[in-house]
């Protein structure tokens, strides 16, 4: 079994953030999202894996995973360029894949469960395809899969006015490689691309049976900013914590808090869980770090009020105020201007910010 | 949809056509490889498949 992860795409939904980098690196309690896929696909026993990129990123991502051997994986890198869809995405690892079945992972995806029980259904069974499905409240906005009694796949359909069920695809595959022939036949959707639903529905069509894995845990698909918050909150709220760094006398520090050897609590300040604080990070008196709260490398917070949110780093933030539900791209300052005249905010905003003041 | 790719044969990157058609000749995009890939790498039949069907390669 291999791995492809994909981490093309623009991103757009999480600009400004991603104008400087790949929407798969921005952090969730301090790691990189991908960085997720790449664990579960390991803990699921596979260490080959493909990672396809697209037109934006390539370096940055490059840069973090490497060759895959810091994390115990062999990467090869598959170079999609156009965005032409997921089915496109897929077909560009045929060479890599070869004769063997693989996962299909989106890249900006968080599960909570991991894939080694998706891995196993399919393992199980003689499927053309497995995909991981999951109860949603509004079936009408997805792509909704109808199953059989023994949990297999008899049709899908993309966001249907009458959802025979409630279970939606939520963007982890596994294929024989069987798939590569249905991609072949594919012609691209209305919005000119290769659609991943075309080739499953292919599959079936062919005679192959479709196994379906209904994931329990949360899911997060990490697009947009709000999404981002949430998956931290949950990481956070799963994840176990360790305080390697410095609380010094007189702070205030309450649940569970991440804190790098390298970084401080100073006297004054105070820290409510959960809450990671990454290297290099100074907690200064006067500032409160609320639940839900990653705080970046480098960073400097004093003064501050500041709860569920995410500081991707090295970022100084001294004003005194509170910043909440809010997500603070890297080197993004936040400095008072009480004694500056005339009175007013300051702001150097980059395309596609969203302030509320 | 016949999808096209050529894998570098120094590092084993993968790069599928229009990337390839779009620059021509480029220097390999896998992690420090320094071979240079080009269009003409592609067998013949691959590239007049694409070249015919360059429209559905474009977003």
């Amino acid at each position: 079994m291999k791995g492809v992860l994909l981490s093309g795409g623009t991103g757009s939904r999480l600009r400004p953030i991603t104008h400087t980098g790949p929407k798969q690196l921005v952090p969730v309690a301090n790691k990189p999202v991908l960085e997720y896929a790449i664990e579960d696909l390991k803990e699921a026993g596979i260490t080959e894996i493909g990672i396809i990129l697209g037109n934006k990123g390539r370096k940055e991502i490059q840069d973090l995973l490497g060759d895959g051997s810091d994390y115990g994986v062999d990467i090869t890198y598959i170079i999609q360029g156009n965005p032409l869809g997921l089915a496109h995405a897929a077909g560009c690892a045929r060479d890599f894949v070869g004769d063997d079945d693989f996962v299909m992972y989106l890249g900006d995806n968080i599960l909570k469960s991991g894939i080694t029980d998706l891995v196993e259904s399919f393992e199980v069974g003689d499927y053309g395809a497995g995909i991981a499905l999951q109860e949603v409240d509004d079936p009408r906005a997805f792509g909704i899969a109808d199953v059989d009694d023994r949990g297999n796949v008899t049709q899908l359909i993309e966001k249907p006015d009458e959802p025979p069920t409630n279970l939606a695809l939520i963007g982890m595959y596994v294929f024989s490689p069987a798939v590569f022939d249905a991609i072949d036949e594919l012609e691209p959707s209305w919005r000119g691309e290769l659609e991943i639903t075309d080739a499953i529905q292919h599959l079936l069509e062919d005679g192959y049976e479709i196994d379906s894995h209904v994931v329990t845990g949360w899911w997060k698909d990490t697009g947009k900013p709000e999404d981002i918050l949430e998956a931290n909150r949950l990481v956070l709220e799963d994840t176990e914590l360790t305080t390697a760094g410095v609380v010094e006398d007189g702070a205030e520090t309450d649940g569970r808090i991440e804190l790098a050897d390298t970084s401080v609590i100073e006297d004054g300040a105070v820290v409510r869980g959960p809450v990671s604080i990454a290297e290099h990070t100074t907690i200064k008196s006067g500032t409160y770090v609320g639940p839900y709260t990653s705080i970046g490398a480098n960073s400097t917070l004093e003064d501050i009020h500041i709860e569920n949110s995410v500081v991707i780093g090295d970022s100084e933030i001294t004003a005194n105020g509170r910043i909440v539900d809010s997500l603070l791209g890297r080197n993004a300052n936040v400095e008072s201007a009480e004694e500056l005249l005339p009175e007013g905010r300051r702001l150097v905003v980059g395309e596609n910010s969203q302030l509320k003041l | 949809m016949r999808i096209i790719t050529h894998t570098c044969p120094d590092c084993g990157t993968v790069v599928a056509a229009n990337e390839l058609e779009s620059d021509r000749v480029m220097k390999c995009p896998g992690l420090d490889c320094q071979a240079v890939l080009r269009f003409e790498d592609l067998p013949e039949d691959a590239r007049d498949y694409f070249l015919e069907n360059r429209d559905r390669y474009q977003l």
